[in-house]
């Protein structure tokens, strides 16, 4: 083989990867933040070089393992309902109001962490699971889409919290707008792991098995995703699509408050007014979701990338000065892209039906 | 207590709180129309309020403060229109993702260019000025929240009437609804989809920029992180409780903004901002129960099946 034959397929395999419907996305996105940095004085490539270094060396594995830990949960609450086209908006709200219930009954129910913690998992799920009760029975009985009543409810659950931290549940101690601190018997402990992981890392990969199990496996998980396809098929094959929107809600829901909870008990250790809102963690898993294609394997990976990004873009701001959001706009510009099926070398597509259909975003509904 | 409620003042804070509703819902309804599904408001509300306050602060002149937020807003439409009409994406996606894209694009720009975090306020930023209309100011109660206003708040009753003189009186109006409603027929009568669709939401992003200007350099003088705080989504509920007609989106615009108006003054009253606040989400979940008859279209386009 000649050089230029070996230059030529260099040149080949460049433009596969380029044309990847899986990676044009992303290139696409850097190039955009690229352009946006150098617009507003940064240098990108000193940013960019933050970014990565600060998301995988250091304290920043620990960081981006803990940061993956609610954005793959939430994810993975949203893909429930997702997947069988419940177009669930209102993932803040249930993680907001279940990471209250949960932080109350750490901070005040007495007795041993092993007692306690699991109770406000309990009560967060629960929690969470009722609140998002709301835009489904809101669905099923009186007909109102989930789409717009679960993100209105986001604002009121947003109140509702904000009401109880400022006045009831006030820590006047401090001046944060806050509960109590959680008790340390009461929290979610760290693992042995790059100097101290949430303990939550395994729960959100069990949870995550455990969603595989039961889309890929099960027959509720392929009832659903019927649904999600095709309702009316669904409906005319005898699969009630209406207790089933409320069962995914309930699922999505009862994540979402678990999510919350460990939140707080498990790393905030207080529930401050306006932060878990904020953090924006519940769209960011919204994201991941939508880039995985609601599939469990993919959630992890996508939730574990974003994670990176986000923990980066913090080192990236401390050292590079070059604001944390960047990581923010990378990330809806890839959905952007996935979802406007962008991708070079569009004449290949004919022969590259399949890897295309890999990335195929999540249509949440048939429109 | 409910005698000192209903004042002028109220009539004020009312005509604030709906201007930028009405502007971004007219917007959604023109999409609506054309059969876009538009929930993008929010984000192109954001970015037109913050290119407003960049703008203002730059030529320190709010007339470039309104250019600016109208050029942002049709920009950011722009995304939408490609990726939904020209790409055939899933317009919910796209619009989640525009609205979580400028969230983010505006918080990187703010500390960015302005150094700051959070709000950015500065004496060169230029208002929009209040030009009082000579002797229909006066009148009692309504006068000063009409006709004592900015150029944006003038122009936007206006628009809602012409918008219907639009929609339901000239050819294009005709066209622009043929192609939501039956796009082949449209097409096959040489009318393009595709041009008028484009259209539909470069103007949803024009009017949700205004929008954006109107909070930003009326409502207050200054830009703060996610100021637009859920009234895009408002604006969408506005579209379908108005069923996309004028008057009905009008309607709607003003229930809201009557909500929002009044939990302000009620603030005034001792009632904690935590209540007042959830008041307009609170009001528009009750007139979505107490309509829900009119949202079989949107269900079924939002749900499979």
């Amino acid at each position: 083989m000649d050089r230029t034959d070996r230059l030529d397929r260099l040149a080949q395999g460049v433009r596969q990867i380029w044309a990847n419907p899986a990676v044009f996305p992303f290139v696409f996105a850097f190039s955009v933040g690229l352009a946006v940095v150098l617009l507003t004085g940064g240098n990108p490539f000193f940013a960019y070089q933050e970014m990565f270094v600060g998301a995988v060396t250091g304290s920043g594995l620990r960081n981006t393992l803990d940061q993956a830990v609610p954005i793959i949960g939430m994810a993975l609450a949203v893909s429930a309902a997702f997947r069988a086209g419940v177009i669930n908006l209102g993932g803040e709200g249930q993680m907001v109001l279940g990471g209250l219930a949960g932080a109350l009954v750490a901070i005040y129910m007495p007795g041993p962490g092993a007692l306690v913690v699991p109770l406000a998992m309990a009560a967060g799920m629960v929690t969470g699971m009722l609140w998002a009760m709301l835009p489904a029975l809101g669905q099923t009985r009186l007909r109102l889409p989930i789409l717009i009543t679960s993100l209105l409810l986001n604002y009121v659950a947003r109140s509702i919290t904000g009401y109880l931290v400022r006045f009831p549940f006030l820590d006047d101690s401090v001046t944060l707008t806050s509960t109590e601190k959680i008790p340390e018997a009461a929290r979610i402990p760290k693992m042995p792991l790059f100097g101290g992981v949430s303990l939550s890392l395994v729960l959100v990969l069990l949870l995550g098995g455990l969603a595989w199990l039961v889309y890929k496996r099960t027959v509720v998980g392929y009832e659903t995703q019927m649904a999600g396809l095709n309702g009316s098929f669904a409906r005319y094959g005898g699969i009630g699509v209406e207790r089933q929107t409320v069962g995914v809600m309930a699922v999505a829901g009862a994540v979402g408050g678990l999510i919350g909870t460990h939140l707080i008990i498990g790393s905030a250790y207080r529930f401050i007014d306006g932060e878990l809102v904020v953090s924006g963690l519940a769209w960011t898993g919204l994201l991941v979701s939508l880039l995985a294609a609601n599939r469990p394997g993919f959630i992890l990976a996508a939730g574990l990338l974003f994670a990176g990004l986000q923990i980066g873009g913090q080192s990236m701001q401390r050292n590079a000065g070059v604001s944390w959001r960047l990581a923010q706009v990378l990330q809806a510009v890839v959905i952007v892209a996935v979802a406007s099926r962008l991708a070079l070398g569009r004449r290949r597509r004919k022969g590259r039906r399949s890897a295309e259909a890999e990335i195929e975003p999540a249509h949440v509904g048939e429109v | 207590m409910f005698d000192q409620l209903f004042d002028g003042a109220l009539v004020d804070s009312v005509m604030r709180a709906m201007i930028p509703i009405l502007l971004a819902a007219l917007g959604g309804m023109i999409c609506d129309r054309a059969g876009v599904f538009q929930i993008s408001l929010e984000g192109m509300m954001l970015a037109g309020a913050f290119a407003a306050v960049a703008g203002s602060y730059l030529a320190a002149a709010s007339g470039l403060g309104v250019l600016f937020a109208v050029v942002a807003g049709a920009a950011v439409s722009l995304v939408l229109a490609f990726g939904a009409v020209s790409r055939k994406g899933d317009p919910i996606v796209l619009g989640i993702a525009v609205n979580l894209l400028m969230l983010g694009m505006t918080g990187f720009l703010l500390p960015q260019i302005f150094g700051v975090r959070g709000v950015f306020a500065h004496p060169r930023i230029d208002g929009l000025d209040r030009f009082a209309i000579p002797g229909l100011s006066d009148i009692p109660l309504l006068g000063p929240a009409l006709f004592d206003n900015t150029i944006i708040a003038y122009l936007s009753l206006p628009l809602t009437a012409a918008l219907w003189v639009f929609l339901f009186r000239t050819p294009m109006g005709l066209r622009l609804r043929g192609v939501g409603e039956r796009p082949q027929a449209a097409e096959s009568l040489g009318v393009s989809p595709t041009v008028y669709k484009y259209w539909a939401v470069v103007s949803s992003g024009v009017l949700a920029g205004l929008a954006g200007a109107q909070l930003a350099l009326g409502n207050v003088v200054q830009f703060a992180e996610n100021m637009s705080s859920g009234r895009g989504w408002i604006a969408v509920v506005a579209v379908m409780l108005g069923r996309a007609h004028p008057v009905g989106v009008l309607g709607a615009s003003l229930l809201f903004a009557f909500s929002e108006g009044l939990g302000f003054r009620l603030q005034g009253n001792g009632l904690p901002v935590q209540i007042t606040d959830a008041l307009p989400f609170a009001v528009t979940l009750i007139a979505l129960i107490a309509a829900r008859k009119r949202f079989a279209r949107l269900l079924d386009l939002t749900t499979a099946g």
